[in-house]
């Protein structure tokens, strides 16, 4: 894969360069913070207790994986595909020595470097506020539960983001691409909860499947089902995607 | 061994499906040639080189850059290419500098030495740190000529390469291009349809009417016959428009 390196360092530069990053940052911990004076408020006032330190993350990942992440996902890889398609600059990479399938793989790998290290960030914040407002009881498996929960929130999340290049490359328009990321993200949860027995077959049910992860009695055999039917529909997006990509005229 | 030659095009067919595009096009350029491709409207110039670069897939046929093909070897031949397609586009949000920076990465001997000259060359030095939103049509044209020059390519490929420039921009570029010619041996396979601007700096010169290519020809044996290239260009068109 010749020129994949130049290909990747040159999509992160351009990533950080606009600064959506920062957006999605400060978003996160507005968020977390947030988040956390509701629990505050909440505990001051009923009295009760709600979340303890390592737990106070746990409660934070679902509202996240539900909502701000796929949103800046999508978003990033809209401007990475149709948003290049658009301004012409697309054919700035694709006409010096860098295979289109290097092209393709850099963006991808750029995508999934942006929510692993929103994932970590998100993580860390919450860690943080968490041991700030309940400190008390955590150890070392507690942290490390905290760790495994956010590692594995990236597949499904990863998952979605090749749906949303996929359909970048399908849909010219990046407006078109984004309404349509939505419907189909809603639309997956919603059939997941009204059809339960295909709701392993989408990916939007896995987005909690970190709760396997961690529960107390693993089960082996469903989190290796899982992650084959995880993995398998992320080879599918992945080869749809650069097929057409490859395919492009410009 | 025969040398390869700079551009072979080998039956290359492209249709689109309003029914234009072009249909076996067929031509040679040799190392140190300044080419001018010239065509009314839509005649097929600008899809043509798109294929040349790798941005379209011909229906059937090859390019072959240096004798790499530009559809099966498509990295080894873009390493001696530069180009400009259409428009000159940048990075609207990184300055002059740092979009140059990006293509440098793709190359193992562009430094920042080779970036400066570039910015040099093009007169583009004194914005180096202006963000490439802030220029004007003509110094976007200049900094995506400084992008196409960076490589030290041995082939250029200029679609509409004085687009936004201003006289003395012509100029500058006119020079550029027979001092790069001259000095590098570079070769060019340039559009246009500046007609007087392409008698003045190309050394041959092929037509393209829908779709075909109608002739090519060396310009000093063109204006041994005719007044004028743009004489020239207006009968082979005409000729082609007829048949």
């Amino acid at each position: 894969m010749a020129g994949f390196k130049a290909a990747f360092v040159n999509e992160m530069v351009k990533l950080l360069k606009k600064k959506k990053l920062i957006a999605a940052a400060i978003l996160s911990v507005l968020g977390v913070l947030i988040g956390q004076a509701a629990v505050t408020a909440f505990q001051a006032g009923f009295g009760l207790r709600i979340a303890g330190s390592t737990e106070f993350p746990l409660l934070v990942l679902p509202v996240f994986t539900y909502t701000i992440l796929p949103l800046f996902t999508t978003f990033v890889a809209i401007d990475m595909f149709n948003g290049e398609w658009n301004a012409g600059t697309m054919k700035l990479t694709l006409t010096r020595p860098v295979s289109r399938f290097g092209v393709f793989c850099a963006k991808v790998g750029n995508i999934a470097a942006f929510i692993l290290v929103n994932l970590l960030f998100i993580m860390l914040v919450s860690l943080i506020a968490g041991f700030i407002f309940n400190p008390g009881s955590s150890g070392i498996v507690g942290i490390l539960r905290v760790l495994l929960a956010y590692l594995v929130t990236f597949v499904p999340i990863f998952v979605f983001a090749l749906l949303v290049v996929l359909l970048c490359n399908v849909i010219r328009s990046g407006l078109a691409v984004f309404f349509l990321s939505v419907l189909v993200f809603v639309g997956f949860i919603a059939i997941g909860l009204l059809y339960s027995r295909f709701s392993s077959f989408l990916f939007t049910s896995q987005l909690s499947w970190y709760t396997l992860w961690i529960s107390d009695s693993i089960n082996p055999f469903k989190l290796l089902r899982q992650t084959m039917l995880l993995s398998g529909c992320g080879l599918m997006l992945f080869t749809a995607g650069y097929y057409l990509f490859d395919r492009r005229d410009l | 061994m025969e040398m390869a030659k700079a551009i072979e095009i080998i039956g290359l067919n492209k249709m689109y499906s309003n029914g234009r595009g072009i249909s076996n096009l067929n031509l040679e350029v040799d190392e140190g040639d300044i080419f001018g491709f010239l065509g009314p409207n839509g005649a097929g110039k600008t899809t043509a080189m798109k294929i040349m670069v790798g941005l379209m897939r011909p229906d059937s046929g090859e390019v072959r850059i240096f004798g790499k093909s530009v559809q099966h070897e498509f990295v080894d031949a873009m390493r001696y290419i530069g180009c400009i397609i259409e428009t000159a586009e940048s990075y609207p949000y990184l300055t002059a500098e740092d979009n140059l920076k990006l293509f440098a990465r793709y190359y193992d001997d562009v430094d920042q030495a080779r970036i400066d000259e570039c910015l040099e060359i093009t007169g583009l030095i004194r914005y180096k740190r202006e963000k490439a939103r802030r220029f004007s049509l003509g110094m976007k044209q200049r900094l995506g000529v400084a992008a196409a020059l960076l490589s030290r390519p041995k082939l250029l490929i200029l679609d509409e390469p004085l687009n936004g420039l201003d006289v003395e921009g012509m100029l500058d570029m006119r020079r550029l291009i027979k001092r790069l010619n001259e000095e590098s041996g570079t070769t060019f396979f340039i559009s246009s349809h500046l007609i007087h601007d392409v008698e003045l700096t190309c050394t041959r010169v092929g037509i393209i009417y829908a779709g075909q290519l109608v002739n090519v020809e060396y310009t000093r044996n063109i204006l041994a016959n005719y007044a004028s290239l743009e004489n020239y260009f207006i009968s082979e068109v005409d000729r082609s428009g007829r048949i």
